[in-house]
Order: structure tokens, then C-alpha cells, then sequence
């Protein structure tokens, strides 16, 4: 037999007991040449694009699903940040582009459609700030589209005037979805340095360096390496190192077998694989587990941050060896309300926003699916999005902030999306004020690191 | 391109049979070694990273009673597959199957044979899973 029996064994374990799955299959389509100067046809060229790559997604995703009995969890589109090809556009256009991109994902079948983005690191364009304003109209009159804008960047510095924008675009949005626990900026990314090959949504977006379209896989399983470090027992750190790399190099090479054989089917080129462990609200399937499982009593307490900075880099050490084609975040996520292990940490008090800021510093994205008290100040928002963009610019690295004010929350309550958005806890804020600081505005000048030439 | 140790067992036993008499384990050696580079270089030969193999690996666990195999292979028969390879374990009280089927030539395609083995794993009370040999290739072999 060309397989130990273990091998098998062991397959068979990861994708039928462990929850391993492939957590997206996610198409990035360029809608760079779908510009009319008349609206309407803006965009019926844009649903004809989406349609004419997008439409047969779903079908092949789940023929590659069936073929190798494995499940793809979200089958997604990602398309041309709108601002760069739509520049001209005022906020009202923006939305009605908005409309556009939601009614294609839901011909075509799918749950998100992610690239209602700007790139404002050094500057806004005129189209862009009317993008950002348009944010929350948009995002509240639609189900499926997701919206990131990148504020920072090592390159450029920290653009604080966009941050202002967009901590009054999230405080907006809030309130334009109060009536849904402020759903809206559950699909709202705020990032520095972002990744322009990223598959996960909703941070995704189909970048200008892309091609014309392309497929990118990510890759999931906290479960299997969850399992994993159980089945090590007590070994030190080294050995631990390996087994959590021997388990994400399996994984890794699956993710990077389906999204190639989707690619495949589409018969459009095959992008990266973005080889991050992302948490579900599943019991299992959580990054909190796998830290408690490596020795810490919860998460939030000392030792946390090293031991997720240990996790992530094993996870990234794995990934390289496995695929020559790593792209997007390639980590681990730490989102708080799509993993139980999180949110039981925050609800017994023992993970605080303050801890959670120091461990993005070491994970590949930032501070995901926080959900705040609805009266945190607009300044204090930015002044939380400006620290994890510091975080990111200072060390070369993606952060993000997906936060949410719910409307009309007190700490001590919670907002419940259901599904894969899970059940946020609303965190305690510091009350001291940043207002002065964030209010300056301009732009914080990009650090040493960036003289790199 | 990568040669498996059955293709290299075959090769060994040709070059066995050819040099019949004159077969010595040195001069053996030497044959195997010229074919197994020359495969390895043979132009036109290169296969994608995704080879679709056309085998799947069928695992059944379950409580081990009468007819299980019985009933798998007469359904994999049904379906025009090939076994390639089976290895077959009792564990105390249970069960284990392990089977490399050969599915490019059945009329059926897996989804159908999964279809049909679901039924089967029913009626015997046991677990049949059913995944493509890819899968295993990729995850298991450099």
C-alpha cells in the first residue's frame, strides 16, 4: 500500500472529526475596465464582469468539494478596490455601485462579496473621500458587500485625517444598523499595510498588481492543531513548534490541491494560499483553545502574547515549506466573536482590549470583531485604530480593525449575529480621551523601516 | 517525476526475467538504476502538480460482523472499479478497511459512488469514508 495505515488514519480523522476544512475559495475579479461615465452602465458593465467570471463559482467549488471529500466553508468574490477604477463617482453613485456588486453575489449564489475599498495611506483622491462617506449608506442598504479602506502603511505613515473619517464612518454605520446590532460594521475593515492578495473576507479585495481575475484559497483548521497539541502532551517548546508546523504543512498542501483544482475548473490562474488558522464559532474551532491547550489558563493571561507569537510563526514556517504560492495574512486570527474560547475569555473578565492590542502585534491581523460600548467617542475609535496601525507600520506587518460601537450597548451586554459572525461581547473602553491627539490630524510621518531602498 | 517503489519492484523483476542467467544482484542493480533515470528524465512525462490519479481511498470502520467486505466489493464491482490495493485489520472488536480503488473507468463518478456506500455503511452500521488518492498524495508526500 503506497500509504501507511496512520496516514490515512489521520486524514480521515482531520477532515471528518477535527472540523479541518478550506475556509474559502475566494475569486478576485478586476473591474478596471468597467468604467462608463454614465452610471447606469457603470454598472451593468460591473454585474456583467462579476456574472461573466463569478457565475459558475458555487458549482465548481462544490464539484472539487464532492471530488475530494473535502468541505469548502465559504465560497467568496473579491473584486478591484471600487475607489480606483469608479474615482469619478460622487457618494451617491458609490452606493447605488454598492447595490450593483450585492445584487451579483446574490445571483450568484454567495454570502459575501468583499472590494468596496480605498487605498488612502499617503493621500485621498476626490473619489475616494466620497467612497469613504458612502461607506455606511452603503453598507446598510446592502446584505453582501464588504468595505476596507487601508489608513497606514510602513511605506506611507499613518494617514489620521482618513482615520477620523473612518472612525466617524464606523459610528455612522453603527447607527444606520442599530436595527441589526450595528451588522454593518461587521463588514467594515480598517487596515494597515493591507495585503492585496488577501482571501478572507471582509478584509479581501482583488488588488491593482492582480490580474485580470484569479483564485485564492484560505485555509482553516484551528480543530486539527487544536488535536494535535493535545496528542503532544507535555514536550517543550521546540518540539511543541513541531508538531503545530508538521500539522499546518498538511493542511497547507490541501488547501493548496483545492484551490488549484478550482482554479483549474474556472480555468483562470491560481493566486496564493493564505494559510491562517481562522476560528469559527464552532466548539473546536477556536484559537483561544490552542493557547489554553499549549499552558496558558485563558487567554488574556501573561504568556498569551508568547504563545501565540509562537503559534503564528510556526504557522507561517509551515506554510513556506508547503506551498510556493503563501500569500494574503498567513497567521493566526484572533477574532473575538467568532470564537468561543475568545468570547468565553471576555465575558469572564480575563481578556481586555488593552491585552487583545498587544497580541495583534504578534498574530497577522488585529483587532477583529470587537464589539464596543455604542457611546465610545468617535476620537477614541480612531485613537484604537491609530495604535493597531502603529503596531502594523512600526513592525512591517498587517494589522486591522474591524470594531464595532453597537448602538445602544453597555459593557455587560452582548450583540448575536449567528453564523459564521458569531456572538460579540461588548468590551470595556478606557475613558481617558485621545481627541487632542487624533484631532491634529495630517498624517504621522512613515518610520525609519521605510527607508529601506 | 516521482517512481513508486511498486514501479521500481516491477522494473527489478523485468530486468530479472530479461537477464535471466546472467542476473546477478550487481548487474541488476545497474539496470534498475539506468531505467529508473531514464523515466525520471523521459521529456513529456512531467505531470502537473495536480495529477488527478483517478484512485480514491475507501476507509470503513465499524463493529465487525459477517459480509462487510462482501457487500463493499460486490458494489464496487457493480460501479466497474478497480481494487488496487486493500489492507484489512481487526482491532479487538472492530473493524477496519483500508481500499485504493481504481475509479477512472466506472461510468459512475465518486459523488455517485459515495452515494451508493452510504447506503451500504447504513445497512451494516459501519463508517465508509471515501476520498480522493490526491488529497492523500499532497498532504502526505513531498
Amino acid at each position: 500500500m503506497p500509504y501507511e495505515f496512520e496516514e490515512i488514519l489521520e486524514t480521515i480523522k482531520m477532515t471528518e472529526i477535527e472540523h479541518f476544512d478550506i475556509r474559502t475559495v475566494t475569486l478576485g475579479i478586476s473591474l478596471r475596465d468597467c468604467v462608463d461615465r454614465n452610471i447606469e452602465i457603470t454598472k451593468q458593465k460591473i454585474y456583467d464582469k462579476i456574472l461573466k467570471y463569478g457565475k459558475n463559482h458555487v458549482k465548481y467549488a462544490k464539484e472539487v468539494e464532492d471530488q475530494y471529500g473535502l468541505s469548502i466553508a465559504n465560497k467568496r468574490i473579491a473584486v478591484t478596490p471600487i475607489s480606483i477604477p469608479f474615482d469619478h463617482f460622487k457618494r451617491d453613485d458609490f452606493v447605488e455601485i454598492a447595490k450593483t456588486l450585492d445584487k451579483a453575489a446574490e445571483e450568484i449564489g454567495i454570502d459575501f462579496i468583499a472590494g468596496f475599498s480605498a487605498l488612502v495611506q499617503k493621500g485621498f483622491t476626490n473619489g475616494e473621500r466620497e467612497l469613504i462617506e458612502s461607506i455606511p449608506y452603503a453598507l446598510s442598504q446592502t446584505k453582501r458587500v464588504c468595505s476596507s479602506v487601508n489608513v497606514a502603511s510602513t511605506k506611507a505613515g499613518i494617514n489620521m485625517d482618513a482615520i477620523n473619517l473612518m472612525a466617524e464612518a464606523i459610528k455612522k454605520t453603527a447607527e444606520l444598523t442599530k436595527d441589526q446590532n450595528s451588522i454593518g460594521c461587521a463588514k467594515l475593515v480598517v487596515y494597515c499595510n493591507v495585503p492585496e492578495d488577501n482571501p478572507f473576507v471582509a478584509g479581501a479585495f482583488h488588488g491593482i498588481s492582480e490580474p485580470e481575475v484569479v483564485l485564492n484559497v484560505g485555509i482553516s483548521g484551528p480543530g486539527v492543531v487544536l488535536d494535535a497539541i493535545k496528542s503532544a502532551g507535555k514536550t517543550d517548546l521546540q518540539s511543541l513548534a513541531e508538531v503545530i508546523k508538521r500539522t499546518v504543512f498538511k493542511i497547507t498542501r490541501a488547501g493548496e490541491l483545492v484551490g488549484r483544482k478550482v482554479a483549474e475548473k474556472h480555468g483562470v490562474p491560481f493566486g496564493i494560499v493564505d494559510i491562517s488558522l481562522a476560528p469559527t464559532p464552532a466548539e473546536g474551532d477556536s484559537i483561544a483553545d490552542i493557547l489554553i491547550a499549549m499552558g496558558v489558563e485563558d487567554v488574556g493571561a501573561p504568556g498569551t502574547t508568547a504563545a501565540l507569537a509562537m503559534l503564528n510563526d510556526s504557522v507561517k514556517k509551515a506554510g513556506l515549506m508547503a506551498s510556493s504560492s503563501v500569500g494574503g495574512m498567513s497567521g493566526a486570527f484572533i477574532p473575538v466573536s467568532e470564537d468561543q474560547g475568545m468570547i468565553r475569555a471576555v465575558q469572564k473578565g480575563h481578556l481586555t482590549i488593552e491585552k487583545l492590542e498587544a497580541m495583534t502585534a504578534v498574530c497577522s491581523v488585529g483587532l477583529d470583531m470587537i464589539a464596543v460600548p455604542g457611546d465610545t467617542p468617535t476620537s477614541t475609535i480612531a485613537g484604537i485604530i491609530a495604535d493597531e496601525c502603529a503596531i502594523g507600520m512600526i513592525n512591517n506587518k498587517t494589522t486591522a480593525v474591524r470594531i464595532i460601537p453597537a448602538y445602544g450597548k453597555k459593557v455587560g451586554d452582548t450583540v448575536d449575529y449567528g453564523g459564521l459572525l458569531g456572538l460579540a461581547p461588548i468590551m470595556k473602553v478606557s475613558n481617558l480621551s485621545c481627541e487632542n491627539f487624533v484631532g491634529r490630524g495630517g498624517r504621522v510621518p512613515a518610520p525609519t523601516g521605510s527607508l529601506t531602498n | 517525476m516521482r517512481i513508486s517503489e511498486e514501479e521500481i519492484r516491477k522494473l527489478t523483476l523485468e530486468a530479472m526475467s530479461e537477464l535471466g542467467e546472467r542476473a546477478t544482484p550487481e548487474l541488476v542493480k545497474k539496470v534498475v538504476e539506468k531505467s529508473v533515470a531514464k523515466i525520471g528524465s523521459a521529456p513529456g512525462k512531467i505531470q502537473s502538480d495536480t495529477f488527478d490519479s483517478g484512485r480514491i481511498i475507501l476507509t470503513a470502520f465499524g463493529l465487525d460482523h459477517a459480509g462487510i467486505i462482501a457487500k463493499i466489493t460486490q458494489a464496487i464491482a457493480d460501479a466497474e472499479c478497480d481494487i488496487r490495493d486493500m489492507s484489512q485489520k481487526i482491532l479487538d472488536v472492530f473493524f477496519t478497511l483500508i481500499m485504493i480503488i481504481d475509479i477512472s473507468n466506472s461510468p459512475k463518478d465518486l459523488k455517485e459512488i459515495q452515494t451508493d456506500m452510504n447506503k451500504i455503511a447504513e445497512e451494516m452500521n459501519i463508517k465508509v469514508f471515501m476520498q480522493h488518492e490526491d488529497l492523500f498524495r499532497f498532504m502526505h508526500r513531498i
